[in-house]
């Protein structure tokens, strides 16, 4: 919404000892978030008021060779008496007052964007000083037809364009969200209201805000409105009245520029009054042809009926569209055929033409919540139906009718009144402590009752209570916090002296999960240098099927931006293993990719709440094969202090985790507990991403994790006594398992009461029937320096244990 | 003769005068043993320094700007990454905790109640378009604000209340909006939502911890100022700027979020008596603040998954 400063300015005083800056930074910081503020002093500057003295046509072209009088201007561009211009426009004409912008001036409708400026120049041979300006080249209107003409009763030759109209403002562009549930602030009178209020000045109420109770005059028409449905809408006024046809005038008036300061147009003179009038109060109107009205639907008795649409009813516009109406769309109907979609735009067959004798003026408010679908709906955002979407008070309607009625200078043949949503007075009881104990001030009774009845409220002192009754068009005020907004947002929120809560040290909680999560990203990213990912929440269906993953086991969103941000995931790795290519591509090897995020499933249930069961996890994403990965996979587990087993795959993980290749991938367990399963990952599926082998991929849930208890290691490898090193090779079978070995030499060392360690070294295939695997041994005991034989005699028993396993000393 | 030479020379001959100590009287001899082992010292120091220089000559210069020497493999270094955006939620949540706030995770997916009903939305009210939701078929939705944690803080600790102490809850987390992504918007990004009940609570603390917040988080002092604002679930209800601070150049006012003072319907659905205890509420965007911090010039890059933007972290 475009505020103009110079507008407010006429229904509040300020003092001269607040400047535009410090006024602006009052509205924006007590009443609205201020967008922009557009100076239009720069705009207008070089536009003159000048009198086209000479006009004589230029031979064989439609350009008139123009001798201007821009009064004391005239001497900067001219030698002589007049400045010669040369002009096209067809309304040209010797005598005319016109707006002559000067060489050197910027075109006002290029004004911060091409600023086209103007110059000397010549045309067809004849030289041109500036410009003749249309009012499309003013920017008060989007047509180019003429010339803009000046009424010589308000301007002289010289005079400033500006001073006339009174273009020396500044213009505020405020954000209408953040005064979305203040309808009363969509009109100037209300905005200058809220202004007086922040100033600490009593506002002067206009007439028709002053008078809220206005009387019917004496039917002399039969006219009835019907509102069908509750709360639909709240007030319906609307005025017959014999159409007085003004010309528009020829000149360019204060109204169209009125207009164009809040990016309307001027279209004829009653159009333009109702539209000033709903700038002014926040009010929108709309007229019908009275005739057309009643004659559309052969209707005998003149009934308008406000009801929602029907299934397949439609309705052509004004603008010639012809929409399909929604139920929830509310019409204005005459014996029951559409004539206007309410609040949004009138029916063509009700438009008003040369043939209308007779008008019915429509000041009515509608619920704001069919209004915003019917917006939505049909892509209608004209400045009415962006005020009636906020819900216009319906204290105003017939008011603000009563004053346009007025304006036009017209007899109404009738008024009608209809009131359903009638709006009561409504008090609110409250102390002053009570306000200053949740604002954290100490205002006093009559700094805080002066506040409030600077903007209209009315405030009775009985002891310490403070009975405030609010204005009628305030919809937004309902409970004591309310007033309590209003006494601390016009008096300044900044003015409220900082305070912290006094709080005991009593320490704070995160869940175990918090600190699980700041943990992991110690351990992946800093010790295992591991990349930190941050993926979608949201995946395709064809990312769920890349991996077997079945997609409707997903929660699914229906409004999604794109097929991309579908389905909520179901693990983390699919993410990731989507994220390799792009990586590779990029010139990125040997990474590993990690990301801690939430994932559900459908057949994961429901919580007590109702809501989705939501699992933690931790996925990983390696450029490796399975044992590099198994390698980090330790390392992170070491790092937690958690001590895991881990076995080939089951069947039910195999299906858990469908992209994970099952004879080359294990699971995780704690005790009995699997906490999730690592490996290679099939080709089929790396195909699928156009990735080659080797990838292999981790998928871990954190909750379980988060619940374990995770004791400090207590099998320190540390002795006071020198440790035994020694290597040891055995020839197995091929198909011997490797852990069988190294478990059964740890678990024969730790039986004879030692500190030991039992370190692969490697893993070497001399044949297709046989391995050779070998061990770094590493033992201490406890109480004694070990000699010699010692050492022979436990050297002896590993040998004995591994033979029974089958294996060979090499 | 060499530097070094002469020096040995020197000791020999001090070696030789040593021998004299057996022809001083028994009391001269330990003052003349230190002396001379002084004088020892200080040569063979010397002789030391000598020959570190004479060795230094000979080696041969390396190309310090070079990585690595000829003929020789490239050291190899594997790094990894924390992501910026986590860091800085981190960062923030410790900020709070410190302060005294007990942290809690919002949930991806969640419901209308948490999202709107709980927080004072009344139904069908056009607020609740402003948030542009995403829902699922079952209307389950990704929540749009971390408010959606507000009520469970509220009940989760309402018992602090009873014991005579106060609620102080932090929600740092993911939230999602229906709007197409751009350099300065995405629909999935973080917040954190702060909560504080007691008896006393007030506007002016509510601006006092903002203000101590962004003090700690930018390691200087800074004012807080308020524009009006409008949120269903607080009343009264305001949106806060702080000062740009000296790191990002000074000058002007930072947008940083939204807060109020807890409306009493939302402490009432709770189960806290409003007449008794008063609450606020505030929330801000995370990702800004990570944007702001290391210039960036699209919010888009935090999900994107490109290792060229990770590994400048």
């Amino acid at each position: 919404m475009l505020i103009s400063l110079n507008e407010i300015k006429k229904y509040v005083e300020i003092p001269s000892t607040v400047s535009n800056q410090e006024l602006i930074e009052l509205i924006g910081s007590r009443l609205v978030e201020i967008e922009e503020v557009i100076d239009l002093a720069p705009k207008y500057k070089g536009a003159y008021i000048a009198k086209v003295v000479k006009c004589d046509p230029i031979e064989g072209t439609h350009l008139n060779l123009c001798q201007i009088d821009a009064g004391a201007v005239t001497a900067e561009f001219s030698d002589g008496e007049t400045v010669q211009v040369v002009c096209g426009a067809p309304n040209v004409h010797s005598g005319m007052l016109a707006v002559w912008l000067t060489p050197g001036a910027i075109v006002p409708s290029t004004y911060g964007h091409e600023n086209f400026r103007l110059g000397k120049r010549k045309l067809q041979g004849y030289e041109s000083n500036g410009m003749l300006a249309g009012a499309d080249e003013l920017d008060f209107d989007n047509e180019h037809k003429a010339i803009a003409e000046i009424d010589p009763k308000i301007a002289r030759p010289g005079d400033l364009l500006a001073d006339i109209f009174a273009l020396d403002d500044l213009i505020l562009d405020v954000e209408n969200k953040s005064l979305t549930h203040r309808p009363d602030c969509f009109g100037l009178i209300g905005f200058a209201r809220e202004i007086a209020g922040i100033l600490g000045i009593k506002f002067n109420e206009p007439a028709v805000f002053e008078n809220l109770e206005a009387k019917l005059p004496p039917s002399t028409l039969d006219l009835q409105v019907k509102i069908e449905g509750d709360d639909l809408c709240p007030r319906y006024s609307c005025a017959v009245f014999d159409l007085t046809r003004h010309e528009s005038s020829k000149y360019l008036t204060r109204e169209a520029v009125f207009l164009a300061k809040a990016g309307m147009r001027a279209i004829d003179p009653m159009v333009d009054l109702t539209n000033i009038i709903m700038l002014e109060t926040g009010q929108p109107l709309h007229a019908f042809d009275y005739d057309k009205l009643f004659t559309v639907g052969g209707a005998k008795t003149p009934t308008i009926v406000v009801r929602v649409a029907k299934e397949g009813e439609s309705l052509q516009l004004l603008d010639g569209k012809t929409i399909a109406c929604t139920p929830d769309d509310i019409l204005i109907t005459s014996n029951n055929i559409p004539v206007a979609l309410a609040g949004a735009m009138g029916g063509k067959n009700t438009e008003i033409d040369a043939s209308t004798t007779r008008i019915v003026l429509e000041s009515a408010t509608f619920s704001l919540y069919h209004l915003r679908k019917t917006q939505m709906a049909h892509g209608i955002f004209s400045e009415a139906i962006t005020r009636f979407t906020k819900g216009q008070p319906a204290a105003m309607t017939l008011p603000v009718l009563s004053e346009t009625i007025q304006r036009l200078g017209v007899e109404p043949l009738t008024m009608v009144d209809e009131y359903p949503g009638k709006v009561k007075s409504n008090t609110i009881k409250l102390t002053d402590s009570q306000i200053n104990s949740l604002l954290g001030t100490e205002y006093d009774v009559e700094a805080i009752s002066q506040t409030l009845e600077n903007v209209g409220f009315e405030v009775e002192e009985a002891g310490d209570v403070l009975a405030v009754t609010s204005p009628l068009w305030r919809t937004d005020i309902h409970i004591a916090e309310d007033i309590i907004e209003e006494v601390g947002r016009l008096l300044g929120f900044d003015n409220i002296p900082l305070a912290l809560p006094k709080k005991p040290f009593s320490g704070t909680e995160s869940s175990p999960l918090w600190q699980l999560k700041q943990e992991l990203c110690g351990i992946l990213s800093d010790r295992l240098a591991m990349h930190e990912l941050l993926t979608y929440s949201f995946i395709s269906r064809d990312l769920l099927e890349k991996v077997g993953q079945d997609p409707d086991d997903s929660y699914e969103i229906v409004n999604s931006i794109s097929p991309e941000l579908q389905c909520f995931r179901q693990q983390i790795v699919p993410s990731l293993l989507d994220k390799v290519r792009e990586n590779i591509k990029s010139g990125h090897k040997d990474f590993t990719l990690y990301e801690l995020n939430q994932v559900s499933l459908k057949s994961s249930g429901l919580t007590d709440e109702g809501t989705p069961v939501l699992k933690n996890h931790l996925g990983i994403v390696d450029l490796s094969d399975f044992y590099e990965l198994k390698a980090r996979i330790l390392a992170l587990f070491k790092a937690l202090k958690l001590n895991i087993e881990y076995r080939a795959i089951s069947s039910e993980t195999a299906n858990h985790d469908p992209y994970l290749e099952p004879k080359r991938s294990a699971e995780i367990l704690v005790g009995d507990t699997k906490i999730g399963a690592f490996g290679e990952i099939k080709a089929a599926v790396l195909r699928r991403f156009k990735l080659e082998p080797v990838i292999s991929a981790c998928e871990i849930n954190l909750d379980k994790i988060a619940q374990l208890p995770r004791d400090r290691a207590t099998d320190f490898k540390i002795s006071r006594f020198p440790f035994v090193e020694r290597d040891l090779t055995l020839k197995v079978s091929t198909v011997a398992q490797f852990g069988r070995f190294d478990q059964a030499i740890l678990a024969m060392l730790s039986a004879e009461n030692l500190i030991a360690e039992v370190a692969p070294v490697s893993v070497y295939q001399a044949d297709p029937a046989t391995k050779n695997i070998s061990f770094h041994l590493r033992f201490s005991s406890p109480e004694r320096t070990l000699d010699q034989d010692q050492i022979s005699a436990i050297m002896e028993k590993v040998t004995v244990a591994v033979t029974q396993l089958g294996a060979e000393i090499v | 003769m060499s530097d070094i030479e002469t020096l040995k020379a020197a000791l020999k001959d001090l070696n030789a005068e040593y021998a004299k100590i057996k022809t001083l009287p028994p009391e001269q001899r330990g003052q003349f043993g230190r002396e001379m082992n002084k004088k020892k010292q200080k040569i063979l120091a010397e002789i030391a320094r000598a020959e570190e220089t004479a060795e230094s000559a000979n080696i041969e210069p390396l190309d310090v700007s070079a990585p690595t020497a000829p003929n020789q493999p490239l050291p190899s270094l594997k790094l990894g990454s924390r992501h910026p955006l986590m860091e800085e939620l981190n960062r923030v949540a410790a900020i709070y905790a410190n302060m005294g706030f007990d942290i809690m995770e919002p949930f991806q997916l969640d419901d209308e109640f948490h999202m709107f009903d709980s927080l004072n939305f009344p139904p069908n009210h056009p607020a609740r378009d402003g948030y542009d939701t995403f829902r699922t078929a079952e209307n389950f939705i990704p929540p749009a604000h971390t408010s959606t944690m507000q009520h469970r803080a509220l009940k989760k600790y309402k018992h602090r209340l009873d014991e005579g102490g106060e609620i102080a809850v932090v929600v740092p987390g993911r939230v999602f909006r229906n709007e197409d992504a751009d350099a300065t918007h995405e629909h999935t990004f973080y917040q954190c939502e702060g909560v504080f009940v007691s008896r006393d609570a007030t506007m002016g603390q509510l601006f006092g911890i903002l203000k101590r917040f962004f003090e700690l988080y930018y390691g200087q002092s800074l004012n807080l100022k308020t524009q009006p604002g409008y949120f269903p679930f607080t009343e009264p209800s305001a949106e806060f700027l702080i000062e740009k601070p000296a790191q990002l150049g000074g000058k002007g006012w930072l947008e940083m979020g939204g807060c109020g003072m807890i409306h009493p319907n939302v402490l009432k659905m709770a189960g806290i008596d409003p007449t008794v205890y008063h609450g606020f509420a505030w929330g801000g965007g995370i990702d800004r603040l990570a944007m702001l911090k290391y210039h960036l010039p699209d919010v888009r890059y935090f999900e994107s998954g490109k290792l060229d933007f990770l590994e400048e972290f």
